[in-house]
């Protein structure tokens, strides 16, 4: 179940304006309560954030959108957040965000394609790929996938589950949302 | 006594330090006259520049400021056009015969010279800016079409500065003209002025102790600018800069603040500006400038 969120329409509604601009602190906090009051109600274990029809998105909402989501559910955060309709000045301004406050959230490109914006390791990184382009696998077939020790698979896949980049369901990993 | 500052003929952000040092001290203790009637060209720095000066001595509770405007009947009209008169008309007391603003077509003035009291002005600011931007920087600069939208980002941020930081509003004019002496090519340029508080002093209470003897205005601006501090604890902010530093690098484009007496910039490969420039006249404030080139090919 994924409980989808268009954040044009809530931008219009919490400014009470045509606005088609994410831009301005205090905008991104209001739009970030909203979201945050849906969620609230919301049993979908899956949240899609749909940026399309958004224009600008500027480093100020960006961060108050999307950074201090994630980081008001660090303490028992038990939900999938993933970004669509993003284009790419938009990506550019999340993903330095995020690196700043090294956290990480999946977007789905070009067409349902899913891709990590901000800060992992270099083998989360690589183990969140070969999960998107294997399909859900076990942390063995993943490590000899990139001929890697399962070990470190592991190490990186435990990573990726903890900061909800991946689903795991028994020994099986995969894509938050792809699956 | 009445102290005459003399607005140079061609008023843009290096020649901005001339017109700052006739002001001799701050608040100013003597009547003012800025005299503009030589000026041949101004830029939207240079403009708003003049309005936060008019501010400056409003908020100081000093005597209102004489303006002349200039003899050019072009250079009037174009003044009148992007809205200068207008809100110089409320700082200043204006002699001269000003002409009525008129629109005439497409222009190369991307947003004209507009107060920024508020965080709606800023959403107005950039829904405004939106519009031309893909005309202009597209159409007539070659730049990428997504450039439009990080231009608008950089705006965005410049003008959020003013209501988070300086204390009081500002000024913010953007424009497209062309940089044939420094660098043969158009450029759109995004100038935002305040009479606020300064860098200095808004982060004083946080940052000046690590930086000792040698905090400053220069300091100030290097900790804001290079090293991306904000007054505010909180880890999150100071990203505004950060974010504008990476779409000027892309774009080979320029960044340069003054406040008090320092200016420091980020200066591109094209330009001959010093990096940090340092015990200039004082002048209240913030003054930021952004400059972004043509494509090379759309010179």
């Amino acid at each position: 179940m994924i409980e989808t969120i268009r954040i044009g329409h809530l931008l219009r509604e919490t400014t009470a304006s045509p606005y088609r601009n994410l831009v301005t602190r205090p905008t991104g906090a209001a739009v970030r309560n909203r979201i945050e009051e849906t969620l609230s109600r919301s049993d979908c274990p899956t949240a899609l954030l749909d940026f399309s029809g958004i224009e600008v998105l500027d480093f100020s909402c960006a961060e108050e959108i999307v950074a201090k989501l994630l980081l008001g559910q660090v303490s028992g955060r038990s939900r999938f957040v993933v970004l669509r309709g993003l284009r790419d000045d938009q990506r550019e301004a999340i993903e330095q965000v995020l690196t700043h406050h090294r956290l990480a959230i999946v977007a789905i490109v070009h067409g349902g394609e899913p891709l990590l914006l901000g800060w992992v390791s270099a083998d989360a990184r690589q183990a969140f790929a070969c999960v998107c382009r294997t399909g859900p696998a076990g942390a063995g077939d993943l490590a000899r996938a990139l001929g890697w020790p399962e070990p470190r698979m592991r190490e990186a896949l435990d990573a990726l589950a903890l900061h909800l980049l991946v689903r795991s369901e028994g020994d099986c990993y995969h894509a938050s949302l792809v699956a | 006594m009445t102290r005459v500052i003399e607005v140079p003929t061609h008023l843009d952000d290096h020649s901005f330090d001339q017109f700052a040092a006739g002001f001799d001290a701050w608040p100013p203790e003597e009547k003012l006259l800025v005299d503009a009637r030589g000026a041949q060209w101004a830029s939207p720095y240079g403009l708003i520049g003049m309005l936060t000066a008019g501010q400056a001595v409003a908020e100081a509770r000093r005597e209102r400021p004489l303006l002349t405007v200039p003899t050019s009947d072009e250079v009037k009209r174009y003044w009148a056009r992007v809205g200068f008169f207008r809100h110089a008309a409320e700082l200043f007391e204006l002699h001269g015969r000003v002409p009525k603003a008129s629109a005439t077509g497409p222009s190369d003035v991307l947003l004209d010279v507009t107060p920024i009291r508020a965080m709606d002005d800023v959403h107005q600011v950039v829904e405004k800016v939106n519009e031309a931007a893909l005309r202009i920087l597209h159409g007539e600069l070659g730049l990428e079409r997504n450039a439009t939208m990080r231009f608008s980002m950089a705006l965005s941020e410049a003008c959020q500065n003013i209501v988070e930081h300086a204390g009081t509003s500002g000024w913010v004019g953007v424009q497209v003209y062309s940089f044939r002496r420094r660098l043969g090519r158009r450029v759109a340029v995004i100038a935002v002025s305040d009479a606020g508080v300064g860098f200095r002093r808004s982060l004083e209470s946080t940052h000046a102790k690590r930086f000792g003897d040698r905090w400053g205005d220069g300091a100030a601006l290097e900790a804001a600018l290079i090293q991306g501090v904000s007054r505010f604890r909180d880890p999150s902010r100071g990203q505004g800069f950060a974010g504008i530093k990476g779409f000027l690098d892309r774009w080979k484009g320029k960044i340069s603040i003054r406040s008090g007496t320092a200016r420091l910039s980020i200066v591109p490969a094209w330009d001959d500006d010093v990096p940090l420039a340092d015990h200039l006249a004082f002048f209240p404030g913030a003054q930021v400038q952004i400059t972004i080139p043509a494509h090379e090919e759309s010179r």
